[in-house]
């Protein structure tokens, strides 16, 4: 289950993470993200998850005032990707202690780290909940041992 | 960093852009300036996460500075560092992209190569995570043209360097499981670039397939997308997996073994689960190069048969459960749609497939969006891939289609789409009507984007279905009037493939004309409201209807002029009338059709409206109006006689050539995509039957490029094999084979016994041993014997284990097409591969038949003689033996083959050996008498004479070589 593209936007549309899975120009990007934008947020609650949109279906579902939105191929499970997005959730809500769309902001680099150690490529490289925040975990604690390194230098 | 949290803030609190990009700009010179002085690692840390935020925004074009400092960073030894270094890098050198993408990404190997070889080669696993994970993400070609990288390329050693040390990572067995994982991945990125490693090396294929075995879970998983691939590119070794496969899903969903971190709520290991379904899927529709499936049910061995029905069946029962909580429900159902997918596959009996759809048309009612939408998706998928019509059956049917028309008008347009996507599929001979009538009463009510898909829908059913052509030609006109779309919005929602195909249809059925030419004139005719009563308001006048009664009326139409109120004037009036209505560039065949009139009507009032009207259009402001309009009134006016018009239009339109496809399957769109998909087992058969003659000429094998190696100490156990029906087939430290030889007249079982040697000595268990392949070398149409592994060893060994293979011997079997049995098994971490090769031999089908006496076996003797001729029913050759042989030996060597010993010279010091014994070969298709004579050449016993006469041509040599096989024990 090849995840194209995962990003998420603010009910104003805004951007606040992005990640591509694919190889494609800039302008392609943003004219996606776009697009997938309008016809997302113009979505009444509710409604099925899973647009078809070109030759992919998006999968999407709404946190509180942020969107999360996945591109996956047409012959891919959309109920597994839902449940990706939700393990997602779950994890960054663990790592942040309740978290909300400024955590996303101010914390991005964290955000992207939980969902690299999630996914690779694309594909789901970890699905335990535990492993993945300990893997976080363990790197921040390297990030502090080297500031704390580097105070004492 | 409180600088760069201080920067994202005063960011933020911009009024609007202007300041922004001011402040951006601001903070850009400074970091330039920055970069010009000397800074410790933590400034520089702090100023390139300051340029990725900038870039990250959106100022994508600032990208010329900071890559030096990123590569500095990328060099540290401080983690922190490194890992920025290395963000920094993807980044800004992707941005950096100008070139062709093979280009770029040679690029980017030649500028990393050597960091990325050292942080590769480093101890560090976190320093080994970094520099995976920035290939995965600088090298996946998902979603582009993809480029390959040959041998032959520049830098192939470069990228070979990056594979290796990937697939060392992945499969070393002391790497930790978070970099092997992560090299899992990465390796099938690297390797859809550069395939040719897999297709020209087959080494690694046993090494990667046991990683699906690894007992993490999370490497498992990983494993799967990376084994899709290299079993793709060398499908050949797929069957081996199989019983890996269903053995993990049996233990995960009916032992309910799962290490409780991967529980999903309450399902365990939900995505390792659908990946594993997914993977058999995949390999179910793998074919080989004759476009046969490699797997089918049949090949596979009864236990992984069982497993898999079993996971299947519980899955799906256990999704029909009633279940609590929004995750724990889709993640079951996200396995109930994996499984129902691939319940297909394993020849699931009529029953049973009702029995899932009938489990999924109850979750068609579901409140959830989302499962009437996947239900329905399930539905369309389960109804093609087995040809099932249970839902187009009569009963089945009346009851379901209430429940489809309300889906056709769900609240959600994705679940509309589908809905209609399963009509299309359940469409039969006995349904099309209903299906079709309903679909047009949907068709104004459709949301305006369905429109196109629902019109191409139509016209393609009512094409495929149609027995009557009265029938077709209102339907599609009908739906020509709703759906043609109108001038008024210039909007169409359909392509013009549909009008296109109608008219095709009409030119090339005679019959049709007629009809076609009456109907739509009424059609038209109402349109244009000219209805006689006030009936209801008309639809809309539909450009398709009139771009067909353009060409149907100027064609035909002279048909229909002998009935009132259809002749010529009327015709004109309606077209004259539509003219003003509709696009230009239905305007433009109305012209032509005008210009028909002309030719075929000459003498009728109306003409000079016509000529008239030519003149007028002279000044349009279209170009292609004034063309025609110009070169229509010099054909009617230059001449009188209007001959040079009427040489222009031909008589009788040609008929169309439909061999091709009917364009309409073009825009199908997906559902085409899935019944594409489906192979049933029927066509596949029938398409052996014709190839089997070619085939037979160039006795074609798979595996003939690649000789296999055979493990050293093969030999032993083999040429055992050749003559004892027990013993010990094969033996290392580590383990120990011994076998058992059942014969029965064509039908020989071998029974293998693998017994762990280690646990004796150093007490360990040897670990997921597994039958890579049983590769029969024996040409793979009509081949002379078939294999079938009729039990599969255990894949944990504490002790021992057993295996059976059941050989049917079809026909002559030559000496060299014995099969080759590769085994992997892991043993304290070691990984070890065996490929021995089992005799399959003529000669193991031979059992003894009793003659009376010596005469009896010389009357014999001679009948093969004069009946085949010397040179085809006997061989004679020569041996030299290791050591001294007498009568007596001989004689019982013959009877352990299988010969039943008729004369033995007594034995007495320098008398020579003479030993004669007869016995049948059986195969299936016949069974055939030898006859052997063994006489010494000398008095020591040394060397032998073998003669065999044989009733069937060319046997006697092969029994012959085989048995100086077993006598001088080579080859």
């Amino acid at each position: 289950m090849a995840i194209q593209f995962l990003f998420l936007i603010s009910r104003q549309g805004k951007t606040r993470l992005a990640k591509w899975y694919q190889t494609i120009s800039q302008k392609e990007k943003s004219k996606i993200s776009r697009e997938l934008g309008t016809l997302v947020l113009s979505r009444r609650a509710k409604m099925c998850n899973v647009v078809e949109y070109r030759d992919f279906k998006v999968v999407y579902r709404r946190y509180a005032s942020l969107f999360f939105i996945v591109g996956i191929n047409s012959h891919d499970n959309e109920l597994l990707a839902l449940e990706v997005i939700h393990r997602f959730v779950e994890q960054m809500d663990k790592m942040y202690g309740n978290v909300c769309e400024l955590d996303i902001i101010f914390g991005f680099d964290k955000a992207y780290h939980v969902l690299d150690e999630l996914l690779l490529d694309g594909y789901i490289q970890e699905s335990s909940r535990k492993e993945v925040l300990k893997r976080v975990d363990q790197q921040d604690e390297l990030e502090n041992m080297d500031e704390f390194e580097h105070i004492l230098s | 960093m409180k600088g760069l949290t201080q920067f994202i803030t005063d960011l933020r609190n911009s009024k609007d852009h202007d300041e922004e990009t001011k402040k951006i700009n601001l903070e850009i010179t400074n970091i330039r300036d920055k970069f010009k002085t000397s800074l410790n690692g933590y400034q520089k840390k702090k100023y390139v996460c300051k340029l990725i935020y900038v870039y990250l925004l959106g100022n994508t074009e600032i990208n010329d500075f900071g890559l030096k400092e990123s590569f500095d960073l990328l060099r540290s030894s401080v983690y922190s560092e490194k890992q920025l270094g290395y963000l920094a890098v993807s980044i800004l050198l992707n941005s950096k992209r100008h070139k062709p993408l093979k280009d770029h990404m040679n690029f980017v190997v030649d500028t990393l190569h050597s960091d990325l070889v050292r942080d590769l080669q480093s101890t560090n696993e976190e320093f080994n995570c970094l520099a995976i994970q920035f290939i995965a993400s600088t090298f996946s070609i998902t979603g582009t043209k993809a480029f390959t990288v040959y041998d032959t390329d520049r830098n192939a050693d470069k990228w070979l360097d990056l594979i290796d040390m990937t697939y060392a990572a992945a499969t070393s067995p002391v790497q930790q499981p978070i970099v092997k994982r992560k090299a899992a991945i990465t390796l099938k990125v690297l390797l859809e670039i550069y395939p040719d490693v897999i297709l020209k090396n087959s080494n690694w294929i046993p090494r990667l397939l046991k990683l699906v075995d690894d007992p993490d879970i999370g490497t498992a998983i990983s494993s799967i997308p990376l084994l899709q691939l290299v079993l793709h590119l060398k499908p050949q070794f797929a069957i081996s997996i199989v019983p890996s496969i269903s053995q993990k899903l049996y233990n995960i969903i009916i032992e309910g073994k799962c290490p409780a971190s991967y529980y999903y709520y309450n399902s365990p290991a939900p995505w390792l689960i659908v990946k594993l379904f997914q993977l058999m899927e995949q390999l179910f529709l793998l074919t080989n190069k004759d476009d046969n499936q490699i797997i089918s049910i049949s090949s596979l061995d009864e236990q992984t048969v069982t497993y898999l029905r079993q996971t299947v069946a519980r899955s799906i029962q256990n999704a029909s459960q009633p279940i609590k909580g929004i995750p724990n429900r889709n993640s079951q159902s996200s396995i109930l749609f994996q499984a129902v997918s691939l319940a297909v596959f394993l020849e699931a009996s009529t029953e049973a497939i009702n029995g899932a759809m009938n489990a999924l048309l109850i979750l068609l009612n579901s409140n959830e969006t989302n499962t009437r939408y996947l239900s329905l998706d399930a539905l369309i998928k389960l109804t093609a891939r087995s040809n099932s019509t249970y839902l187009s059956s009569k009963d089945k049917f009346d009851e379901i289609l209430p429940l489809m028309l309300l889906l056709l008008r769900d609240r959600d347009i994705s679940v509309r789409r589908k809905s209609l996507d399963l009509l299309y599929t359940i469409c039969t001979f006995s349904n099309y009507t209903t299906i079709i009538s309903k679909l047009l009463d949907y068709f104004p009510t459709a949301d305006f984007t369905l429109k196109s898909e629902l019109a191409i829908k139509i016209a393609h059913l009512a094409e495929k279905f149609a027995t009557d052509s009265t029938w077709y030609v209102t339907t599609m006109l009908k739906l020509l009037s709703i759906g043609g779309g109108s001038n008024s919005n210039d909007s169409n929602y359909m392509g013009n493939e549909v009008w296109e195909r109608i008219v095709q249809i009409i030119v090339n059925n005679e019959d049709l004309q007629k009809k076609t030419a009456k109907l739509i004139i009424n059609l038209v005719k109402r349109s244009l409201n000219r209805t006689p009563q006030g009936k209801a308001p008309a639809p809309p006048l539909s450009e398709s209807l009139i771009k067909v009664a353009a060409f149907v009326l100027g064609e035909y139409g002279d048909q229909v002029i002998d009935i009132e109120d259809l002749n010529t004037a009327n015709q004109f009036q309606l077209l004259y009338e539509a003219y003003f209505k509709v696009s230009l560039i239905t305007r433009a065949m109305i012209l032509s059709t005008f210009l028909k009139f002309i030719v075929n009507f000459p003498d009728e009032p109306f003409i000079p409206d016509i000529v008239d009207l030519f003149e007028i259009e002279t000044q349009s402001i279209d170009l292609e109006i004034q063309t025609r309009a110009y070169e229509y009134l010099k054909l009617v006016t230059i001449e009188p006689s209007f001959k040079l018009a009427q040489s222009v239009i031909k008589k009788n339109f040609p008929i169309f050539n439909t061999q091709k496809e009917s364009p309409l399957m073009d825009r199908l769109g997906s559902v085409k995509e899935i019944v594409g998909r489906n192979r049933s087992r029927s066509v596949v058969l029938a398409k052996n039957i014709n190839k089997i003659d070619a085939i037979n000429e160039e006795s074609e094998n798979p595996f003939e490029s690649e000789s296999i190696a055979l493990s050293p100490n093969w030999y032993a156990g083999y040429h055992r094999m050749l003559h004892y029906d027990a013993g010990i087939f094969y033996e290392d430290q580590l383990i120990k084979i011994t076998y058992r030889v059942i014969k029965e007249a064509h039908n020989i079982t071998i029974k293998f016994t693998v017994i762990n040697n280690s646990y004796k000595t150093v007490g360990t268990q040897i670990s997921g041993f597994t039958v890579l392949n049983l590769e029969s070398l024996t040409k793979s149409q009509d081949p002379n014997y078939t294999l079938h592994i009729k039990s599969l060893p255990e894949a944990s060994i504490y002790d021992k284990t057993t295996m059976e293979i059941e050989v049917k011997v079809r026909n002559i079997v030559e000496n060299n097409e014995s099969p080759v049995l590769s085994m992997t098994f892991m043993c304290g971490g070691s990984f070890n591969h065996l490929n021995l090769k089992i005799p399959v031999l003529l000669l193991k089908t031979l059992a003894p038949t009793v003659l009376n006496n010596t005469d009896e076996f010389a009357k014999r003797w001679t009948q093969i003689g004069d009946a085949l001729g010397i040179d085809k029913g006997e061989h004679k050759t020569r041996i030299m033996l290791a050591h001294r042989y007498t009568s007596s030996n001989v004689s019982r060597l013959l009877s352990r083959v299988g010969f039943a010993v008729v004369f033995e010279s007594p034995e007495a010091p320098d008398a020579l050996i003479r030993v004669a014994g007869a016995g049948i070969i059986h195969t299936q298709k016949s069974n055939y008498g030898v006859l052997i004579s063994i006489a010494g050449v000398d008095q020591v016993g040394r060397e032998l004479e073998i003669t065999v006469r044989c009733t069937g041509g060319g046997l006697a040599e092969i029994v012959c070589s085989t048995l100086s096989e077993i006598f001088s024990g080579k080859l």
